[in-house]
């Protein structure tokens, strides 16, 4: 009630204030939104604020338009705590509707530069408010756009419903013709077709080179071994790569861009993948990782959203609702079977392997498919080729033996340690 | 010198009978049908050419099919709001306990995988026994409830509740009595908890009813020295160690902690200080305490009292009234010689007794106190808590609700309905009761008879604490939530009794924080935390007093002579029964588990199944043979099991194992044996496990799934074994390795080990047989469950087993092969040999020569590596193993419906282990020496940048084993644990001189044989 109140007076007060203003035609200080935006940026309002939507912060736009109280804005903004401190009714209300989480203060910046920063956010918020009438002008124009991705796939259906019927009237056509040549033939109307004659006679010419190549030894020989190559090393290459699937690239529920992510953003997978470095499995990130930056980047995207389906969380109220949580089902790329043990954590941590060494350029990948062929000789080459490393491990000390060959300027490879034996893998 | 004694795991190995020899000739039980398809139907059939197309084509066609299958979809669920502490592919550890034992539990993503023990438990001391390493798997049973029932039907927890209040509010305002029939209750919150119920309802009472009592040790203690407790024994100080029937190192009282302090006395750093406890033995059947004694003696029931009588006399210099000599001969002879041993070692003796009469406890005391044995090997004043049940008071209990003067009773893991010996008596005593409920997980016996059924939760999803001996204090956690709609049953009762703390784990922080963290100078949240790290306390002990008797002991030698008398049959087929637990099934409140089911017992090594056990000699006499179904009546109950012929039974004595026989245990333990509770007599107060009874045979015959004599070593010599004197004199003496030394031949590469080279080292004098690692090992390595046919089939599947050897004891002279017969009369006086056996990594292995895929081959860390994958199961290398160790997957054991008791199901897996592969059918698989275990233990010394350091890992085996038995490490380092137990002139190595040079080193079994009583 004391809320509604305060609202009531803050709005009768600033229609007084308007009423000042006509009456006084410009205000008495200038607000300078170019000066107002470096230091909205250099202060990095940014970071908690947004202008037409709720962040860590208040929504600025609206906010700052309905306050007319400039002095206390002013206030606010070079020094929140103090107000709060002094129990201003105003400060303390908007304090605790946001969980009491504390503003930074900004006392670096002088009464005339909140000012710019003032003016600088009304501006924007002109600009959207202009922006939303826009949208909302043409509604009815994108509506039809969005109509139109059903009745796309009814034209396509439509199209096919076309060929279709349009190839039945061609098999129709053909068979009444040779019906009715048929009955005509019977009937001694037409005559037997000389040009068919002529064919034929082609045919058999054909036949006869045919039967003429049979009849060479050679030919025949070269044409058996050819087959038997071409059959042989295909029948070799199809079973060699049974259950290979190199290069599998399933979809995804959710439109993830590694090449954004990895390679635009430049993200360190260990952010996400923090498995990794630990465990044997690399993990598919919890979608708590994914809400570090999508509580506030993007979150308009219909795939965020769908981040914010599978948590129940509500972007508005920033609050999660568990019992509307449904997880992702993500589908799994690097399928290897149950009876190989592979652990990320030897390889990543203790090999220092970069993660491009089996997945590919990752960072590039607008979509992730599977890089390696994931066989067992695939690994076996790895291992027979990549040579150990030792440096700083104290846990290779007592390795004397192969610290003989080192000095030896033998090559020691995941391989010469016992990386190929069949026990290392599968148990 | 080689020994020549002869060991046999069977009598008819020892008698070779013509099925032994011929049954030992094939590898596997069934022949494979080879000749009966060449000469039977297989060929003259008329169309097996058309068979052969049409299969053919329809394989060719299947195969086809299954060959166009797309990438088979992987969905891969990610958590929402992944927890903190837990990262998918690592295991986290929790602090627990199991029955006031400090326990590590393993999970991994969420569930709990592995039990393990806390080693800075001060039971175990990280060992674990089999019930606690099968406890894992009863959390994923799935017959127990997973709702609350209600009057037969499933409930909610509020109709329940209501129920119960508005039942329990009218009972309170009628006055009469309500009880709480419960375990022995030692946890501290859970005495509070009853403690507010009662405030709440004044009628009630608990009472402790335990399935297996010991309220006789309790209630001679209250008589002797006016304390009514069971006392804390110290094995540890006992030189000389007499024992009555009491089976302390498989199921009496606390025997894990009892093992870990007899073999204090026997292990290598004792043997190595020239040092060893005498452990003597009189019981009737054999135990696994039995087997494991020094010197074992054969008595009757009947005549324990008289023997103890005599034992008195002989140290005391009196005589008691009523004394007479035994009549069997040795064991006399065997009194009077123990009764000088006890006296030479005073204050460093200990005498137990495992009956339950109260009369034969105090004249323990008595002895005991001769011995001065209280304050040293006996602690009166920081006593154990395990056991406190007044069998008296249950059955007191009955007649009241005869009477009609009881209205509530609550079941709290008691179900006496199936271990009450008269529960005809107490079901119809039960019908008079109002308000029935019972807190077990399941429909069992009790339960069924119940109103209201709350299930309780597992232990593995409660909070509680726990306290098994004074001063020492242990929290249990949960490391998963409830599985099931279930309730912990102290949660239930605070809300029953309207406690104003209705969450239990808020209960059992507040408990501990005002009454039991104060203790140790722990406090508030940062105790708490500090608590569930460590999971234990101990606060320091009090003294132990030094009591002494001097009660008249004339009224109590009168009531021993006369309840031997009672006992004395005529003979013949009238004898003395006595029923006991092993160690395995225990009481059988976890008959449920398939893993203890399939445990071998230790002693007869029967699986899935109790029996009859009586003397060859005697069954001879009688003209029953082993199989024979027998007719078993007691004077007020009558059963029919098959019998097991046991060598070292007393003459014209039975035993029968308890724990089985469930009726409502669940799909595994549900018919399997019988009953043998019914035979427990209620006598002088307490109740007693031994009664006359009468045998018959019934003309059936059944046979036992007894692995005994699989895996047979043909007679090789593979036991050694010496006296401590000749240990003494030469701690090489019997290791047969100084023997002529054999030019050896190889015929294969030597491997080269630069860094790991891994080894075992067993000592046989240290291994008990409890079988505890044999657990351990299926729940590491995610070792199917096989069943009764199975296992009668020689099909077991477990990594590695227990091979017991019996032999007849006998002074210095070994027994040739044409004395033995002679011998079978001498089967009363057999010593036994355990001798834990698994795969021996051999350096030369017989395995890896004939397998046609390479799918076993040798590591450059010592180990025999098997990749299944690899294998096509042409079963050559289980024909060339010599050691027997390795098995055949004859089923796909995780999908097919006759192996439903265990991995057939989709709940019951979840207790797998991920990091080792589950066996396909049709491949070999044997010990792996927990290679996942040694990859991680590597992996994380490597993360770390450190060496990796000795005894970071345990093997499976090794880390359960309360005895340390088992080491595990690498010889390369000579400064291992391993490396210098090896080093021990007791080493020896198992069919050495095959040269198969196998990785694992046995130790000498030393027995402190005094060759007078021996």
């Amino acid at each position: 009630m004391r809320n509604v109140s305060l609202i009531l007076k803050q709005t009768s007060r600033l229609v007084l204030i308007l009423a000042g203003f006509v009456v006084l035609g410009k205000p008495a200080y200038a607000q300078d939104p170019a000066k107002g935006e470096a230091l909205f940026k250099s202060n990095n309002c940014g970071s908690c604020h947004k202008i037409d939507v709720r962040m860590t912060g208040p929504a600025l736009g609206p906010t700052i338009a309905s306050e007319s109280d400039e002095a206390y804005l002013i206030k606010w903004i070079q020094n929140n705590q103090a107000l709060i401190a002094a129990k201003n009714p105003k400060a303390l209300a908007i304090y605790n509707q946001f969980n009491q989480s504390q503003m930074s203060v900004f006392t670096n910046l002088s009464d005339q530069d909140v000012k710019d920063i003032l003016g600088y956010v009304k501006d924007q918020w002109k600009k959207v408010q202009a922006a939303k009438v826009a949208p909302a002008a043409g509604g009815g124009a994108a509506g039809a756009a969005a109509d139109s991705g059903p009745s796309n796939i009814m034209l396509l259906g439509l199209i096919g419903v076309i060929v279709i019927a349009f190839l039945i009237i061609l098999v129709l056509n053909r068979v009444i013709g040779t019906l009715e040549r048929l009955l005509l033939q019977k009937q001694g109307i037409l005559p037997e077709d000389s040009e068919d004659e002529a064919t034929d006679k082609v045919a058999v010419d054909r036949l006869a080179t045919v039967r003429l190549l049979a009849k060479n030894k050679k030919f025949v020989f070269f044409v058996v071994l050819c087959s038997v190559i071409g059959l042989g090393s295909w029948t070799w290459v199809t079973l060699w790569n049974t259950n290979v699937h190199q290069g599998y690239q399933p979809v995804q529920p959710i439109k993830y861009s590694h090449q954004l992510h990895a390679g635009a953003m430049k993200i360190n997978c260990q952010y996400c993948h923090s498995g990794a470095y630990k465990s044997k499995n690399a993990s598919i990130p919890s979608l708590n990782i994914c809400m570090n930056c999508h509580k506030v980047v993007k979150t308009e995207s219909p795939e965020i959203q769908k981040i914010y389906n599978a948590l129940g969380y509500d972007p508005q109220t920033q609050k999660y609702d568990s019992t509307k949580a449904k997880p992702i089902q993500w589908v799994r790329i690097h399928n290897l079977p149950d009876f190989a043990y592979f652990n990320h954590s030897q390889h990543v941590k203790v090999g220092g392997i970069r993660c491009q060494t089996c997945h590919g350029q990752i960072q590039e990948m607008q979509e992730v498919y599977q890089y390696s062929p994931l066989t067992m000789k695939w690994c076996i080459q790895c291992h027979k080729r990549t040579e150990v490393n030792f440096k700083g491990n104290a846990y290779y000390d007592r390795m004397t033996a192969v610290h003989d060959r080192i000095k030896r300027g033998e090559k020691v490879t995941a391989a010469s340690l016992g990386g190929i034996e069949c026990g290392k893998c599968h148990y | 010198m080689e020994s020549n004694k002869k060991y046999w795991k069977g009598l008819e190995e020892l008698s070779n009978s013509t099925e032994f020899v011929e049954s030992n000739k094939s590898e596997f039980a069934e022949p494979l049908p080879i000749e009966e398809i060449l000469s039977g139907a297989g060929l003259s059939a008329k169309t097996p050419r058309r068979d052969f197309l049409k299969a053919l084509g329809f394989g060719v066609g299947a195969v086809t099919l299954a060959a166009c299958q797309k990438v088979p979809v992987h969905k891969s669920i990610p958590y929402l709001i992944k927890p903190e502490e837990v990262t998918p592919g690592v295991a986290n550890y929790y602090t627990s306990s199991y029955n006031g034992q400090a326990i590590l539990v393993k999970t991994r993503e969420g569930r709990p995988i592995k039990v393990e023990g806390n080693p800075d438990d001060l039971i175990g001391q990280g060992g674990l026994e089999s019930q606690a390493q099968a406890s894992v798997l009863d959390l994923y049973d799935v017959t127990r409830l997973q709702n609350p029932i209600l009057k037969g039907d499933e409930s909610s927890w509020e109709a329940i509740d209501n129920f119960v209040i508005r039942e329990l509010l009218a009972i309170g305002a009628g006055g009469k009595k309500i009880r709480i029939i419960a375990s022995t209750v030692h946890s501290p919150s859970t005495k509070e908890v009853i403690a507010s119920f009662i405030a709440k309802y004044p009628t009630t009472k608990l009472i402790n009813y335990d399935a297996i009592s010991y309220t006789g040790i309790i209630q001679a203690n209250q008589n002797s020295f006016g304390k009514a407790v069971l006392p804390h024994y110290h094995f540890e100080k006992a030189d000389v160690i007499v024992s009555f029937g009491a089976d302390f190192l498989g199921t009496w009282i606390s025997p894990v902690e009892f093992s870990r302090q007899w073999v204090s006395n026997r292990n290598i750093k004792s043997l190595e200080s020239k040092k060893m406890s005498r452990h003597i033995q009189f019981e009737a059947g054999m135990s696994l305490t039995g087997t494991n004694a020094d010197t074992r003696v054969p008595i009757k029931p009947s005549e324990e009292g008289l023997a103890l009588i005599n034992l008195y006399n002989a140290l005391s210099g009196t005589t008691l009234p009523g004394s007479k000599a035994l009549s069997n001969k040795s064991a006399d002879t065997a009194i009077t010689l123990v009764a000088k041993e006890l006296l030479a070692a005073k204050g460093r003796a200990l005498v137990v007794c495992g009956c339950n009469d109260v009369a034969i406890q105090v004249l323990v005391n008595a002895i005991n106190s001769l011995l001065g044995s209280y304050g040293s090997t006996i602690d009166l004043d920081n006593p154990s808590y395990q056991y406190a049940g007044n069998d008296a008071e249950f059955v007191a209990f009955i007649d009241e609700m005869k009477r009609g003067e009881v209205d509530a009773v609550f079941f709290m893991d008691a179900n006496p309905v199936y271990d009450y010996y008269n529960s005809k008596d107490l079901k119809n005593a039960l019908a008079k009761v109002r308000l029935k409920v019972s807190f077990a997980d399941r429909i069992d016996e009790t339960s069924a008879l119940c109103e209201a059924v709350t299930p309780n939760h597992h232990y593995l999803e409660s909070w509680g604490d726990d306290n098994i001996f004074a001063g020492y204090y242990t929290i249990v956690q949960p490391a998963i939530n409830p599985v099931y709609n279930t309730r912990q049953a102290e949660q239930t009762l605070l809300i029953w009794s309207e406690n104003p703390i209705k969450d239990y784990y808020s209960f059992v922080k507040n408990n501990w924080e005002t009454k039991l963290l104060p203790l140790t100078g722990l406090s508030g949240q940062s105790g708490w935390e500090v608590l569930l790290q460590k999971g234990l306390i101990k606060t320091a002990n009090t003294t132990a007093a030094v009591y002494t008797f001097n009660k008249d002991l004339n009224v109590i030698a009168h009531n021993i002579v006369n309840r031997s008398s009672q006992l004395i049959t005529k003979g013949g087929s009238n004898i003395e029964l006595q029923v006991y637990q092993n160690n395995n099934i225990g009481d059988g409140k976890k008959a449920n588990n398939p893993w203890l089911q399939e445990l071998p017992d230790s002693v007869s090594k029967v699986t899935w199944d109790n029996f009859v056990a009586i003397a060859p000699k005697y069954a001879e006499k009688l003209g029953i043979k082993e199989g024979d179904v027998l007719k078993v009546s007691s004077e007020n109950y009558t059963i029919e099991l098959p019998v097991l012929l046991q060598p070292g039974q007393a003459q014209g004595t039975v035993s029968i194992a308890l724990g089985y026989g469930r009726t409502a245990s669940g799909k595994v333990g549900t018919n399997v044996g019988k009953n043998a509770f019914p035979f427990y007599v209620f006598k002088n107060g307490t109740f007693q496990s031994s009664v006359t009874a009468t045998i018959s045979t019934t003309g059936d015959t059944y046979i036992l799934a007894q692995t005994q004599t699989h895996h047979s070593y043909e007679g090789r010599n593979i036991i050694r074994e010496t006296s401590f004197n000749k240990y003494l004199k030469d701690p090489s003496s019997a290791n047969g390795r100084h023997e002529s030394e054999h030019k050896t031949y190889s015929l294969w590469n030597e491997y080269d080990r630069p860094q790991y080279s891994w080894v075992m080292a067993i000592d046989l004098n240290a291994c008990t047989g409890c079988g505890a690692c044999v657990v351990a090992c299926s729940a590491e390595n995610n070792i199917p469950v096989v069943g009764r046919d199975e296992v009668r089939r020689r099909r077991e599947m477990h990594w590695i087993r227990i091979d017991r050897y019996y032999s007849f004891k006998e002074g210095n002279e070994n027994i040739t092969e044409e004395k033995e017969i002679d011998q079978l009369e001498n089967l009363d006086n057999v010593s036994v040999v355990y001798q834990p056996m698994l795969c021996q990594h051999c350096d030369h292995a017989p395995c890896e020569t004939v397998c046609p895929v390479l799918a076993t081959v040798h590591s450059s860390e010592g180990l025999n590596h098997m990749a299944y994958n690899r294998c096509i199961g042409t079963r050559y290398c289980a024909n060339n193993c010599p050691y027997k160790v390795r098995r055949f997957n004859w089923f796909n054991y995780w999908n097919d419906s006759r192996f439903d008791n265990y991995l057939n199901n989709e709940h019951v897996q979840l207790v797998l282990n991920p990091d080792v592969t589950t066996r396909f059918r049709g491949v070999m698989e044997k010990c792996s020496m927990c290679i996942q275990r040694i990859q991680a233990g590597k992996l994380k010394a490597k993360i770390d940048q450190r060496p990796l350091k000795d005894g970071e890992v345990k093997v499976a085996c090794q880390q359960t084993c309360a005895t340390n038995a088992i080491i595990f490490g690498n010889v390369n380092d000579p400064e291992s644990e391993v490396s210098k137990a090896l080093k021990s002139e007791r080493t020896y190595y198992v069919l050495e001189e095959l040269n198969v040079q196998p990785g694992i080193g046995y130790q000498v079994k030393v027995r402190n044989i005094n060759e007078t009583v021996a």
